[in-house]
């Protein structure tokens, strides 16, 4: 598999339906002071919220080659690329930023077929109207994973064949890891 | 200890009694009703080496109708518990309950503040003779419950109980 | 094989398995939708176990979250607990000494070899074999044994700490490993002969449950499941952690795809095991155990961060996000049963219910994981 390739099409990807270059640039230079792609500032506080692109991160650091960062309705077409270059699905995750109003959802790709590779994609949508398509039709072991983060967050994936609580009961009504959860 | 009230027996036979005990204390049959990390010090205790054939118990039985004891050895969740209540239910009298490990008795490592999940303990809503701390608790001290509820039926130790020797403070 | 039998509508019918099931190794319920004695689907449903640990996660301190990664996966515990403790290493940048390194491979080895041999005990008992259990429980006893003499507990291992491991480990120690591998060699051709050459448990798995290399990558399956399909993945070759590239050890890998292959994965892994404790134990240095300079409060830097380890069962991953504080933000464990489980709907489809539930087993399926 073709690891430049993988990486070239994510940042194709990302880079989609973003503002012209000026205006990012102008961003960019309040933020901090680093690449045309979108980069998070290396400082702890106050972070600016990072802008859609590929990082090439250090893997012994991090545990990731490669952190992308898309739109909501981009995650589809970033399973397929991965799909194509014959990585697998191993988790979702779901992030409550409850300071930011957001939430967003984390997808870990690995390559099992020789050399070590990893892909997360992440995605934010904001937090009362979370809907995300669902990649269950490229990855249908997305499924379990989709109705486990719509079990401790909400989300609701669009197109999931079966969005049901998997962990929780089936007559329960809370959702238990956003952060103004309370218990019951 | 070691009375048990029967009030709805009509008919009440002394020795025939103390018979009917001591063969039921004997041949304990447990539900094979492991939920997590407990069931396997519960099937540790009746494999090879600490063997609860010995005191009759290596019979699990699946099935609720056939048991006498429900060693209830884990964590009850709380979509678990109508599960739970329905198979003590079905379970025919003379029946036990033995609470094994920290989660059956009070809820273990998973009770905390804020927590949605699990029932507290197995005796808010079911009947239980004998608990055995411990996560998960030996299979030893699973023998120990065992010998502690027959105890409870029978009113007489089948094996004495080994003091640590160890001086009082 | 079973299209006419699934044509006629007649025959079918809902049966619930589980939750409480001597089959389904803790509480999994699965709904089956049956023609007669051939499966049409079956759904399982989860969270019958479900405990909360990535809540707790967030309630808890780093250190304070630790005894969890045992009540996960409570048959290979050991590897969840250098998961967890080599990723907050990783985070805080803490360095591990070479003799807790060693130290925790030989424990985590021989708590893989337990693992296996109770799957081993608890897939035949499916089958309907009552007497394999009894012999590896008899094994497995020798090994809790030893681990308990250096960590105290029996089953949920709570040893490793951020920086090397909880106490050292006596020579008696290594040597009761070493006379233990030595016992368990022995023993391994009487396995192979009566069960694994035995032709009723031939029949009952060879050609039973066919599991794909793509159906393994569609639903992200890891570990044996992923091996017996043909595919040459193990995290401590292709993404080495600890002190693994130093051992020179075997991945075995089947390429049938059936219950057969993932049970002679497992059998064969059992061997390789042995030969990793050995190496181990022979080069293991002198040394302290534990890291000078650990601090008492963890506070990395925020972000997220990422760490697999090979599990009995497969990939477990972590991914933690931090954000500057001594507790996780999120804590998302990523549990290999779980993605194995996932592909039981469409793997089981028009099999006997007899060879569903080999498939099943031969899954290895710890439902605590799955539930976290």
């Amino acid at each position: 598999m073709n690891k430049a390739n993988v990486i070239q099409e994510l940042r194709a990807l990302a880079s989609e339906g973003m503002p012209d270059e000026p205006e990012v640039a102008a961003v960019v230079e309040q933020a901090s002071p680093e690449g045309e792609e979108g980069a998070a500032p290396k400082k702890a506080a106050p972070p600016a919220p990072r802008k859609n692109g590929v990082l090439e991160v250090d893997y012994a650091g991090k545990g990731v080659h490669v952190d992308a960062q898309v739109k909501a309705d981009q995650v589809v077409r970033a399973a397929q690329i991965l799909d194509e270059a014959g990585m697998t699905l191993e988790a979702i995750t779901g992030v409550d930023w409850i300071n930011d109003k957001e939430l967003e959802v984390v997808y870990d790709y690995s390559y099992t077929g020789g050399e070590c590779f990893r892909v997360v994609v992440r995605a934010r949508i904001p937090r009362d109207q979370a809907n995300i398509p669902t990649i269950s039709e490229v990855f249908p072991g997305a499924n379990w994973h989709e109705r486990e983060t719509f079990d401790f967050f909400g989300i609701h994936f669009e197109g999931h064949p079966q969005l049901e609580y998997l962990l929780l009961p089936e007559d329960c009504d809370f959702h238990p890891l956003l952060k103004d959860f309370k218990g019951c | 200890m070691g009375s048990e009230s029967i009030p709805s027996s009509i008919i009440q036979l002394s020795t025939v009694d103390k018979v009917l005990e001591l063969g039921r204390a004997n041949s304990l049959w447990p539900m094979t009703f492991g939920l997590a990390c407990c069931a396997i010090e519960m099937m540790a205790a009746g494999a090879s080496r600490f063997d609860l054939s010995r005191f009759g118990a290596e019979v699990f039985r699946p099935s609720p109708r056939q048991c006498d004891v429900m060693i209830v050895a884990g964590t009850i969740s709380k979509k678990m518990f109508p599960a739970v209540k329905t198979l003590y239910d079905q379970m025919p009298e003379p029946k036990w309950v033995i609470a094994m490990g920290n989660c059956a008795i009070s809820g273990g490592p998973f009770k905390f503040d804020g927590q949605y999940g699990i029932i507290e303990g197995a005796d808010t809503f079911l009947p239980v003779d004998v608990y055995i701390p411990g996560c998960p608790p030996r299979p030893e001290a699973l023998i120990e419950g065992i010998l502690e509820l027959e105890e409870k039926i029978t009113g007489n130790r089948r094996w004495p109980r080994v003091e640590s020797g160890l001086s009082q403070p | 094989m079973s299209s006419q039998a699934l044509s006629q509508n007649k025959e079918r019918f809902e049966l619930n398995l589980g939750p409480q099931h001597p089959a389904t190794h803790g509480v999994l319920r699965v709904k089956l939708l049956m023609d007669g004695e051939y499966v049409v689907d079956a759904e399982p449903v989860l969270g019958y176990i479900h405990r909360m640990h990535e809540l707790m996660g967030e309630n808890r301190t780093w250190a304070q979250y630790l005894p969890n990664m045992g009540r996960l996966d409570y048959l290979s515990a050991l590897s969840y607990n250098l998961g967890y403790v080599e990723l907050v290493e990783k985070m805080a940048g803490i360095e591990v000494p070479e003799r807790a390194e060693y130290i925790r491979v030989i424990t985590t080895e021989m708590n893989r070899i337990s693992s296996h041999l109770l799957w081993f005990g608890a897939f035949v008992l499916d089958l309907g074999g009552f007497t394999p259990l009894l012999y590896a429980f008899d094994d497995r006893e020798q090994i809790l044994d030893l681990l308990e003499a250096v960590t105290g507990s029996r089953l949920t291992y709570c040893y490793f700490r951020f920086g090397g491991c909880y106490n050292d480990v006596e020579d008696d120690f290594l040597s009761g490993c070493l006379a233990f591998i030595k016992r368990l060699r022995a023993r391994m051709p009487m396995y192979h002969n009566l069960v694994t050459k035995n032709v009723i448990l031939r029949q009952r798995l060879e050609g039973v449950g066919p599991i794909s290399a793509e159906m393994c990558r569609k639903y992200g399956a890891t570990g044996p499941v992923l091996r017996g399909s043909g595919i040459n993945y193990d995290v401590r070759k292709n993404e080495p952690y600890s002190v693994y590239p130093e051992l020179d050890f075997d991945v075995p890998v089947y390429h049938e795809g059936d219950s057969m292959a993932r049970y002679m994965v497992r059998m064969d892994e059992m061997d390789q095991c042995m030969r990793i404790i050995e190496q181990a134990i022979a080069k293991i240095p002198e040394g302290p155990v534990r890291a000078e300079k650990v601090p008492k409060m963890i506070k990395p830097e925020p972000g997220d961060y990422y760490h697999a380890v090979e599990a009995a069962r497969g990939t477990f991953g972590i991914r933690a996000v931090s954000d500057g504080k001594n507790q996780a933000y999120r804590m998302k464990l990523r549990s290999p049963t779980f993605s194995n489980l996932s592909l039981y709907q469409e793997a089981s489809k028009g099999m006997l219910l007899a060879d569903a539930l080999a498939l099943m087993g031969s899954l290895d399926l710890v439902i605590p994981e799955i539930d976290r």
